[in-house]
């Protein structure tokens, strides 16, 4: 049975598939909800003068922000490359 | 002579499938947008019209396999395709009446399995191809789409729950916005390619077009815009199944859903095991919600949903097959076509009209 399925589904790219999907799928709304926190973060210690910890929650979001960004790029990419 | 009418109506017939499947599945990209504010929707429309139309010219990489993968390339004629074809538009335009979600894509193939049935029968149709392509990847994409979405917003949740709602939810609005567009161009990209690809195969068919020349521009410009007319016309039944009678969702689900939908999309297509973006998407809706609470998700819309997606392939292959007999009735000519495509249009109006008179669209604030 499960040699009629691998000869009928390329089992490969199917366990990759599912892989990558778990990843960049639950990995791009991790990143961007850290954004958000760090965003939010950032304007509370701001609010507070807490100078410290606005920089450290500021550079939270960018580099958050840039994540999202760069899994933009390689997903036009992906689309382009097809 | 009769070669040239069956070609001018087959590609008029893949421009009206182009058109359904921009109208049809214009919902996978905007409901969610829509329905948690991220974008009014009249705007959240014309931008998917927009990225759709430049997601076509993205990746010229010829879809003239379209077909090849569930039927013998040599079965292919001009009547067969277009009796796929009246399948396809026949099923996404009962779906588009009932409001359900479902797959263009396997309402093609579908039709064009029906047809070639008829046409040929069981020797030219592939049946490992129809498995491995289309039963297999039909249970694989809501099930992984559901996982990601329902583990994402988990996460999310983790992260913001102590977070003002406020702030929360303006940031993962202008999320939804990128998101939203990675679907668009996502879909402009994978599905005017079918209608660019079944264009092709009738030019070549009919001697019109050589085997190894390229997809003419002037199929390329037709078929990006008949999906953004057709996305910019706005399937608003199915938008309001999508946006808000699967759940009621909050911008974190929104953006879970479509992030999460876009990036398995986008793997699935990486890795060559294409996946349908509306199964994905629906999915990804019911996994957002049921990710909150089990219960968030309305289970009988759900399996409504479920039932659509098992029937797509049965029913376009026999309106396909149906259609593809009706046709031989008036012979190999190019009568048959011409008869079946304007009954098929007159059967589309009086669709449209008893609609039109049985109330509004999704409500829009």
């Amino acid at each position: 049975m499960s040699a009629l399925f691998a000869t009928i589904v390329d089992t490969k790219a199917l366990a990759e598939t599912v892989a990558a999907a778990l990843v960049a799928g639950v990995g791009i709304t991790i990143v961007f909800s850290l954004a958000i926190l760090g965003a939010s973060l950032f304007g509370e210690a701001r609010r507070d003068g807490r100078g410290g910890a606005a920089v450290a929650a500021a550079g939270l979001a960018l580099v958050a922000l840039g994540a999202c960004g760069a899994a933009i790029v390689v997903g036009i990419v992906v689309m382009i490359s097809k | 002579m009769d070669a040239d009418v069956t070609l001018v109506i087959v590609v008029g017939t893949a421009l009206a499938f182009d058109f359904t499947n921009g109208f049809h599945d214009t919902a996978n990209v905007v409901a969610t947008s829509i329905s948690t504010r991220a974008m009014a929707p009249r705007i959240a429309i014309a931008y998917a019209a927009l990225l759709n139309f430049a997601g076509a010219f993205i990746s010229l990489e010829v879809a003239a396999t379209v077909a090849d993968d569930v039927v013998e390339a040599s079965a292919i004629t001009p009547t067969v395709v277009f009796a796929g074809l009246i399948g396809a538009i026949a099923w996404n335009l009962a779906t588009w009446y009932y409001g359900l979600p479902s797959s263009s894509s396997h309402a093609l193939l579908g039709g064009v399995v029906g047809s070639t049935l008829a046409a040929v029968g069981t020797s030219a149709v592939l049946a490992d191809g129809v498995f491995g392509k289309i039963l297999i990847p039909a249970v694989v994409a809501p099930i992984v789409a559901f996982v990601v979405g329902a583990l994402a917003i988990v996460c999310a949740y983790r992260i913001v729950g102590r977070l003002r709602p406020g702030s929360v939810n303006r940031g993962y609005r202008l999320g939804q916005v990128a998101s939203g567009g990675m679907l668009a161009l996502a879909h402009g990209t994978n599905d005017a390619q079918k209608t660019m690809g079944v264009i092709t195969l009738a030019l070549v068919a009919n001697g019109t077009l050589g085997a190894d020349e390229g997809v003419p521009f002037w199929v390329v410009v037709s078929a990006a815009s008949a999906i953004a007319l057709g996305t910019y016309s706005g399937g608003w039944r199915i938008i309001r199944t999508m946006g808000t009678r699967i759940i009621k969702m909050d911008a974190a689900q929104g953006f879970s859903a479509q992030g999460a939908g876009a990036a398995v999309i986008l793997a699935s297509s990486h890795f060559g095991f294409p996946l349908s973006t509306t199964q994905v998407i629906s999915g990804g809706v019911m996994g957002a919600g049921a990710g909150k609470r089990v219960s968030a998700v309305r289970w009988g819309v759900a399996g409504n949903i479920v039932a659509a997606w098992l029937l797509t392939f049965p029913a376009a292959a026999a309106v396909g097959a149906a259609t593809y007999g009706v046709t031989r009735i008036f012979g190999t000519g190019a009568v048959g076509p011409v008869i079946v495509a304007t009954v098929a249009l007159g059967l589309v109006a009086l669709a449209f009209a008893r609609r039109a008179r049985q109330g509004a669209p999704v409500p829009v604030g």
